[in-house]
């Protein structure tokens, strides 16, 4: 068998590199896998591994609190779109694709918690594109914790501007139509 | 234009000494995840997913005004070629998988990466040099503001930018800033400070990303959390952790000063000594030196030594770019000499030409 890299000389090495999803094995020269020694990299070098903090931490008790210890999870639901279980996620400590994030809708928020300091919520940038009216929204939540903010340490003017911010954010949400949640 | 100006220009932006606290901040990078809502993820993409998201971003990229892009296939390079954008923080390690099918587009500058088919579809990398958190920010969210005109965006009310991995799912932004912290290496006390930052939602790891080790002295502090609180909010509380830091670094370095000043200046001139003399230099103690170095001239003990040479080195140490130097693959012993020599040459070559300056001045 000749090397797969340089396909000069005969394969004398068998050259394995495990990667997140699989083994990579191949046959290479003593100087090619030599050569691939030297530029052997680990792709995943994340402090924390995810995959471990999801599978064992969260995965069995946490998570399941009324499965064994001993018990197999269940595999949860399934995703429609790549079909990825919520088990094989807790595995892999990955989403397959955007679907997956509505189909694990359930489970997620304790994901989350446990990854984000209790945070389950965003609260940070939004495509203007996909929404102008639910950025409009969001900014109106933030005017208003502003708002309550600067009335309980009294700063009543800063407060008065607040308002008045509030104000026009709320003329800007009913010009495009009626809200009842949020007037 | 090919890519082999990338690869050959070895200094890249963030490697060039300036920017706020230059003397302790190397560069502040700002990395944003993305994916498109009507593909598989990566992970579970086919070749042909992967092509389409590849297109796709390429026609959104035609159409930015400010920044001209070039786009470069990883299957396209040669591994030292890979290795190379690797060291140049231009890639993740990850990217250059030749399985993945990833590409990245690379603005003239190397300021802006924008890796395609990484772990997420889309990852816009900005770094500058020194401390610039807002202007590195700001950067990135202009490139990404200027995609998601074109490109439909994975978003949820709720969770935000959807990702591959739950741990960036949100704001998808990790903010890092690489700091020199010699000072508080010495005096131990970073050992206190590593776990203390963790507790608020900020991870420090050594600056090559081989486990917790900090080569040289060099950490990089980033954001743990994306979810739950807006970027701004993120990059406040990233921004304040370095202000401590430096400032702590600092006391350190007057403190170390005042109470052994022989002691440090001896530590500090056999470094010099070691990276100008040596004929076999391991990378582990040239990354070593280079630190000693490094706080040699910010005390102003070390004169005659531009600190951009000083990052500049510290790149062109690491095996692919003395390989490509070299245009051979070396063994690790001749790696080991390569490097010794190159240090010499241009450490030597600079203050030769320093004390001529100063002999011209007499």
């Amino acid at each position: 068998m000749l090397c797969e890299n340089c396909k000069e000389r005969p394969a004398t090495v068998v050259f394995k590199q495990e990667t997140s999803n699989d083994v990579i094995e191949r046959h290479l020269c003593d100087k090619c896998a030599f050569y691939s020694q030297t530029f052997s990299f680990s792709p995943d070098q994340e402090p924390l591994s995810i995959q471990q903090f999801l599978a064992h931490w969260l995965g069995g008790s946490e998570l399941f609190p009324e499965q064994k210890a001993d018990e197999r999870l269940p595999d949860g639901p399934k995703c429609p779109s790549c079909g990825l279980t919520f088990h094989r996620f807790l595995d892999i400590g990955k989403f397959g694709c955007a679907v997956c994030y509505e189909t694990f809708k359930g489970q997620l928020p304790r994901v989350f918690a446990k990854l984000h300091n209790g945070h389950t919520q965003h609260r940070g940038k939004i495509p203007v594109s996909l929404n102008e009216r639910f950025a409009l929204k969001r900014k109106l939540e933030d005017i208003r914790t502003k708002m309550q903010e600067a009335v309980e340490n009294e700063r009543f003017e800063e407060a008065a501007t607040l308002r008045d911010e509030a104000n026009q954010v709320k003329q800007q949400l009913s010009d495009g139509g009626d809200d009842q949640h949020v007037i | 234009m090919s890519f082999e100006k990338f690869i050959k220009q070895e200094l890249t932006g963030w490697m060039v000494a300036e920017g706020e606290h230059a003397d302790i901040v190397l560069s502040t990078r700002i990395r944003l995840a993305r994916n498109l809502q009507d593909y598989p993820f990566p992970i579970s993409a086919t070749q042909e997913d992967a092509n389409d998201v590849s297109k796709a971003l390429n026609q959104a990229v035609e159409t930015m005004q400010d920044d001209h892009f070039t786009s470069i296939t990883m299957e396209d390079l040669s591994p030292l070629e890979r290795q190379i954008l690797v060291e140049k923080h231009l890639v993740s390690p990850q990217l250059i998988n030749p399985k993945k099918h990833g590409s990245v587009l690379l603005s003239e500058d190397e300021t802006i990466s924008i890796m395609v088919n990484e772990e997420d579809h889309i990852r816009i990398q900005c770094i500058y040099p020194g401390f610039q958190i807002d202007q590195a920010y700001e950067q990135a969210d202009q490139v990404d503001s200027e995609l998601e005109v074109n490109l439909n965006y994975a978003f949820d009310e709720t969770f935000g930018y959807l990702t591959s991995c739950p741990s960036n799912t949100g704001t998808g932004m990790r903010a890092s800033v690489m700091m020199h912290l010699p000072a508080l290496t010495i005096t131990k006390q970073i050992e206190r400070i590593i776990p203390a930052i963790s507790r608020l939602g900020m991870v420090v790891r050594g600056s090559y990303g081989e486990g917790s080790e900090a080569l040289g002295n060099i950490y990089q502090i980033s954001n743990q959390i994306t979810l739950g609180k807006s970027e701004e909010e993120i990059l406040k509380d990233l921004e304040s952790i370095s202000k401590r830091l430096i400032a702590h670094e600092k006391k350190s370095r007057e403190l170390l000063l005042a109470k052994s000043e022989v002691h440090l200046e001896n530590r500090l001139f056999r470094s010099l000594g070691t990276l100008t003399h040596s004929r076999i230099l391991p990378s582990a103690e040239a990354a070593k030196c280079l630190s000693d170095v490094r706080l040699g001239i910010d005390l102003g003990i070390i004169e005659n030594i531009d600190m951009t040479i000083l990052n500049e080195l510290m790149i062109f140490m690491q095996p692919g770019f003395l390989q490509q130097y070299a245009k051979e693959e070396l063994t690790s012993d001749k790696r080991d000499i390569l490097r010794a020599q190159l240090f010499r040459d241009r450490l030597g070559i600079e203050r030769s030409a320093a004390q001529e300056k100063d002999n011209d001045s007499l």
